[in-house]
């Protein structure tokens, strides 16, 4: 598959201005805005395998940074969505500043067990633009995404999961989703989406230009309540870190029902450094604005 | 018997349990004595001694709950199902390939495969852990007594990336049953010798198997640290303590207190400078997909970078034809991140030039808890990205 390439950016012409003199540490990755190619092929950049890679990292952080924020607005478990390929994007480095990225990227049904559903579209495909304000948190996101699933059928399978939630018959004694071996008993799916869909508030909070997470496992339910108009979920899960590879417990409490917007609390604890980092967020989300299209 | 848990809220109570426990006619054990007055007791209590420990700490108003009701048949459980799943294994012989192992499992599999092909393989130890446990590499061989080419495959040196020692057991059963069978491989074992490591990190293995499911590095104590281990691969001698390591015994990626501390890591470093002829080295790892060559110490080009890319790419494209499996290739720092003091530096910087990290299945659904139903899959596909690499390295030999 050949990649479309936009036409070059013109140098020094970027929102920013004109190019100040770049660090050392900026030279090395990136000179000028950036045109990327297609992850899947090289022949294109034969001698450079190393801008390519660093670019596609970036582009990469930037999607994912976009779809966990996409995944915590949608306020849906039932249509979570995971990076599937990046297409194309730039990057602007602002050494002062940060990172701007403008990506285009396909996504994916997340769906652990790996079946796909019947005449249900396999692949979206979203836009972004994502600012890594220099090593600090909740990277500033705006996302715009085909439409995946008819709103009303998304509305139904929520409202599916809702009635499933209600009927569990005790998840305060779940030891951990998935165990060990990576199973996820059926039964428990819908506690796991629900519980990937906050974590997706966590994650986009966390995403830098550096770091990335992954939900790793649900390992306690500390407070499970299903009332006739939300469900109150107070949790812990593990998060993986991949580039210092820390494993990090977050406890994270959600109010959720079909159709509201999603209401977050967190704390998350990096237990092997020696200082008491330990980072406490609140989030919650505002009021519906006006998401981009469903 | 049961097993009781008692509250003791003060030096009073805990002497009244004194009292209970040491009086011998009721032959109570203790199984967790408290170190603070707020944390419970747990007692085994016989069957013949209900009655009267209920009654003595009713009457003593001490608090406790029966936690256990009936631990012979608790026991009795555990016990069948362990014989059950050994059964399964040793009876029929039939090492089940598709599920995750302990680490006796994995070793004894490897005896078996020697003993199947006895003209091919033979499980050679190599080394200790540091808590004492075995390091076994399976030696394929089809000439004895002459130090062949050879090829280096390493798995499981983060103990928390189970489908690489998964993997590697099964693909030590597969390079055993398809010489003669397969051509590529028959081609090779006629030239060179593979020596397949499939737990790197024995310690941390069974770490993760009875305590923590996702401890990555070694066991080794660090004196002067409540923190236990250093990270095997920022270990090797090549830009030891440099980027992407931490000096911090805390750190996962704690590089150790220098190069080759951690005896397992020693072990083949011994093992192949000795041996002195080795032309290949691959390293599994998980999760992410990638297929990386040096340099992770620095990012500056490899010498033989573009012919590693080049063999790299193939691979990844042998991979991916079986279940469209795909993945991304290139140098460690710019594929996945700066690390120093990895296996496949070392090996490259020491002249072994096909050295190579494959991060396997999958790009973070599941992460380190892949479930077992990918293990063959994720073999299969991998096996044919190796023999790529294998089988150029054969006809290269340098």
């Amino acid at each position: 598959m050949q990649p479309r390439r936009p036409p070059p950016p013109i140098p020094g012409s970027g929102p920013w201005g004109p190019r100040p003199v770049a660090p050392l540490i900026a030279l090395l990755l990136l000179l000028a805005p950036v045109v990327a190619a297609a992850e899947s092929e090289s022949a294109e950049h034969p001698g450079q395998p190393q801008d390519a890679g660093l670019q596609r990292r970036l582009l990469q952080q930037a999607a994912r940074a976009a779809l966990h924020f996409f995944n915590f607005r949608a306020g849906s478990p039932s249509a979570l969505r995971v990076l599937a390929q990046v297409q194309k994007g730039r990057a602007w480095i602002n050494p002062k500043e940060g990172y701007k990225v403008d990506v285009v990227f396909s996504t994916e049904r997340y769906n652990p067990e790996s079946l796909l559903q019947e005449g249900e579209e396999h692949l979206g495909k979203c836009s972004a633009r994502v600012f890594f304000k220099n090593q600090k948190p909740r990277p500033a996101v705006n996302v715009t995404c085909t439409r995946f699933i008819e709103k009303k059928k998304r509305q139904q399978e929520d409202y599916l999961l809702y009635k499933q939630m209600k009927q569990l018959k005790n998840p305060l004694e779940i030891v951990s989703i998935p165990d060990n071996h990576g199973h996820i008993d059926p039964s428990l799916r819908p506690i796991w989406d629900l519980a990937f869909l906050g974590s997706s508030y966590v994650m986009w909070e966390m995403t830098t230009q550096f770091s990335r997470y992954y939900l790793v496992q649900l390992t306690s339910v500390r407070q499970w309540k299903t009332n006739d108009d939300t469900i109150d979920f107070d949790y812990t899960v593990l998060l993986h870190e991949l580039s210092t590879q820390e494993i990090i417990p977050c406890r994270i409490h959600l109010v959720w029902y079909p159709g509201k917007p999603l209401k977050v609390k967190y704390h998350c604890q990096e237990l092997q450094t020696p200082e008491e980092a330990s980072g406490t967020e609140e989030g919650s989300a505002v009021a519906p604005t006006e998401l981009s299209n469903f | 018997d049961q097993v009781f848990r008692i509250n003791v809220r003060n030096g009073d109570e805990i002497s009244k349990l004194s009292q209970l426990v040491n009086s011998n006619n009721l032959k109570l054990n203790v199984w967790k004595s408290p170190s603070t007055f707020s944390r419970p007791v747990d007692v085994l209590v016989p069957s013949v001694s209900l009655q009267p420990v209920k009654s003595f700490l009713t009457s003593q108003g001490l608090e406790y709950e029966v936690t256990i009701e009936d631990l012979q048949a608790l026991l009795d459980n555990e016990d069948e199902e362990m014989q059950q799943n050994e059964g399964q294994e040793r009876s029929s012989n039939n090492f089940n390939y598709g599920a995750y192992h302990s680490l006796e499992a994995i070793y004894h599999e490897m005896d078996n495969i020697a003993s199947d092909f006895p003209d091919l393989a033979s499980r050679v130890k190599i080394g200790h852990s540091f808590e004492n446990r075995p390091m076994y590499v399976l030696k394929f061989s089809t000439e004895e007594g002459v130090r062949r080419p050879a090829i280096w495959l390493n798995a499981g040196i983060h103990s928390r990336e189970w489908i690489s020692q998964a993997t590697a057991i099964w693909t030590a059963r597969k390079i055993a049953s398809d010489y003669q069978r397969d051509p590529a491989i028959t081609s090779i074992l006629e030239k060179m010798d593979i020596f397949l490591l499939p737990v790197a990190n024995p310690d941390g293995y069974v770490y993760t198997q009875t305590q923590n499911r996702l401890w990555r590095k070694t066991r080794s104590l660090n004196p002067g640290s409540p923190c236990v281990g250093a990270d095997p691969n920022r270990n090797w001698n090549a830009s030891f303590a440099g980027k992407g390591a931490s000096d911090n015994p805390c750190s996962e990626v704690y590089h150790g207190p220098h190069a080759n501390s951690e005896v397992e890591v020693k072990s083949v470093v011994d093992f192949i400078q000795k041996h002195g002829n080795f032309k290949c080295f691959i390293d599994l790892h998980s999760y992410s997909q990638l297929l990386m060559y040096p340099y992770g110490y620095t990012a500056k080009k490899a010498p033989d970078a573009e012919e590693l890319d080049k063999l790299a790419r193939r691979a990844a494209k042998a991979l991916a034809s079986v279940s469209g499996t795909e993945y991304q290739v290139g140098p460690t720092s710019t594929t996945v991140y700066p690390a120093s003091g990895s296996s496949i530096d070392w090996a490259y910087d020491n002249g072994i030039k096909f050295a190579f990290t494959f991060e396997l299945r999958d790009t973070g659904t599941y992460g380190f808890l892949l479930p077992a139903n990918q293990i063959i899959p994720t073999a299969e596909e991998t096996w044919l990205g190796l023999k790529t690499i294998m089988e150029h390295v054969r006809h290269n030999l340098y």
